[in-house]
């Protein structure tokens, strides 16, 4: 039972963590909750952020940071936002250029995030050598990078350079010597191993073990103007997240995500970095099951203080990140999918490397 | 006032520098092949950057912000919020524009505005291209279907005719989708006097009609 019968319009760029709203999409998921969704595959997050902003999507996929700076005037084209759910866990990886990554690995396994990042450090020439890319200034991959480098006692903002490519462009970025490295999620790492231009080294799974990734963002007007319609949109892509935990789904969703109209490469290289996948170039992602997509208000607090260490959002803003996650939201559609509430007032507790 | 305009299509490039110049922009300039955003943005210094939204490499300009706080390159921004349904026509035209932080809104405004009707100006005739090519096509398939009908089935040309419309309508289906239909499936079952080039079968029947 819904709002009204214009079809929702929700965002998504070409990743494989965008999975639940593709699946909830080919399986009719989003049809049998009575919605009509019609998916907007975007070029960046850019034109996502506007897009939302000036009313032509509802919701996206989205970076928590990006979302948060959005939603608190960082950006100009700000726009009132709600976050009422995550779409996913983990999934992004740290691939360096062939010879550094050599290094780093040494005898081929994946080190710890410490032993990682002191084996990184040890390469540094003086200054700002390195030149590492990130999928957006404001995402979990800038914060989540920054965080490491800092721990291992890499100045982010002195020691490397960080820029910004789109996802799809980093392994040719990498093949052209533009940058050193990059951080972005699945399958890019594993592109770029596959072409033979680099090796990750680190997963963000192992920075910060279960950490939110994307989450759903929609404009707080039309939330209160159809708020059956959230409820159904988010009960969709509850069930089709679960779906998509379940590694006995992992081919399939491989293959549909494969579609040159969602991620447009091979169906193996996607697969990698689905649940139950198998290979150190690319993290593995968790949507739905377990708790995973309930919006923690800590979550939105460690993104807001993370920003806020790298001058990124003031103080004053960080503040009022948390008001922007709703878990009352969260509980409203999961009870009725008889999915457990977590007590969301508990801090969260990651406690870093 | 300098402008960097940023578009992949060459072509359309050409037709809204042209147009900016009468708007009023003082020099237009555009990157260097393969040249990343931010560094283009850093070599020009412009006032204001024109962007189509098809490029990926849009979010680096998201990025200039804080890199503008280390070094003098200019602080570029999202045009404007006083002015929500300009910048929903702007998105939907395929356009975006950011200022450079100090230029006057009102002086940036005729300057998009001009590129956004050129870029919806350019939308419009690829539409309409799109649309005649796809028109061409759908044309050629049926008149193939039917003198495959004419041939195979011993219809007349309305009789041809008649048939694809019956089969459309009740099928709830364009005519042009059944009579390829009808072509793949003559085509699939090795009929000898198949063949995928309509109008080079030496008979009369191709109607032009």
């Amino acid at each position: 039972m819904t709002d009204n019968a214009a079809p929702v319009r929700l965002g998504l760029l070409p990743l494989t963590d965008a999975a639940p709203l593709v699946l909830a999409e080919a399986d009719g998921i989003f049809a049998a909750e009575g919605v009509a969704v019609s998916l907007c595959v975007e070029p960046s997050w850019a034109n996502i952020a506007d897009k939302l902003a000036y009313g032509l999507l509802e919701g996206a996929v989205m970076l928590p940071p990006l979302g948060l700076a959005m939603a608190l005037g960082m950006r100009r084209a700000a726009a009132p936002l709600l976050v009422p759910m995550s779409l996913s866990l983990n999934g992004n990886s740290i691939v360096l250029a062939s010879r550094l990554a050599a290094h780093v690995l040494e005898d081929g396994a994946m080190p710890a995030p410490g032993v990682a990042g002191a084996r990184l450090r040890g390469l540094l020439p003086s200054g700002p050598g390195l030149r590492l890319a990130v999928v957006h200034a404001w995402s979990t991959h800038d914060l989540l990078l920054r965080y490491w480098l800092a721990a291992s006692g890499i100045d982010p903002d002195r020691d490397v350079t960080i820029s910004v490519i789109p996802p799809p462009e980093m392994p040719a970025a990498l093949a052209e010597g533009r940058i050193d490295g990059f951080c972005a999620g699945a399958p890019w790492g594993g592109v770029a191993a596959r072409i033979g231009v680099g090796h990750a080294v680190l997963h963000s799974s192992a920075i910060w073990p279960n950490h939110p990734e994307k989450c759903l963002a929609v404009r707080a007007d039309w939330a209160e103007r159809a708020p059956a319609t959230l409820i159904a949109v988010m009960r969709a892509l509850l069930r089709a997240g679960q779906r998509c935990d379940d590694p006995a789904n992992a081919p399939d969703l491989a293959n549909l995500l494969a579609q040159p109209r969602f991620v447009g490469v091979e169906p193996a290289l996607i697969a990698a970095s689905l649940p139950g996948g198998a290979g150190e170039e690319v993290d593995r992602s968790v949507f739905a099951s377990h708790g995973a997509a309930v919006p923690w208000p800590a979550h939105a607090r460690w993104f807001a203080a993370q920003m806020a260490r790298w001058g990124a959002m003031p103080e004053d803003a960080a503040a009022r990140a948390e008001a922007i996650y709703r878990p009352d939201l969260y509980a409203a559609a999961a009870d009725t999918l008889g999915m457990a509430m977590p007590d969301v007032t508990a801090t969260g507790a990651f406690v870093g490397i | 006032m300098k402008v960097l305009l940023i578009d992949s299509e060459a072509e359309r490039a050409g037709i809204v520098e042209a147009h900016l110049a009468g708007a009023g922009a003082t020099e237009v300039v555009r990157p260097e092949p393969g040249e990343a955003l931010p560094d283009a943005v850093a070599r020009s210094n412009p006032d204001v950057v024109i962007v189509d939204m098809a490029r990926a490499d849009r979010d680096a300009l998201d990025g200039i912000r804080r890199v503008a706080d280390e070094t003098p390159r200019p602080i570029v921004m999202f045009v404007d919020d006083d002015d929500p349904a300009f910048m929903e026509a702007a998105i939907s035209a395929g356009v975006s524009s950011y200022t450079v932080v100090g230029v006057e809104v009102p002086d940036v405004k005729p300057i998009v505005r001009a590129a956004v009707a050129m870029f919806r100006r350019y939308h419009l005739v690829e539409q309409e291209l799109a649309r005649a090519r796809s028109s061409l096509r759908e044309r050629a398939v049926i008149d193939r279907a039917k003198s495959l009908l004419i041939r195979t089935r011993r219809m007349s040309e309305p009789e041809a005719h008649r048939w694809l419309r019956r089969q459309a309508m009740e099928r709830s289906r364009r005519i042009a989708e059944i009579a390829a239909e009808f072509v793949a499936s003559v085509n699939h079952e090795g009929d000898g006097t198949a063949n995928n080039k309509p109008g080079n079968t030496g008979e009369e029947t191709t109607n032009d009609r």
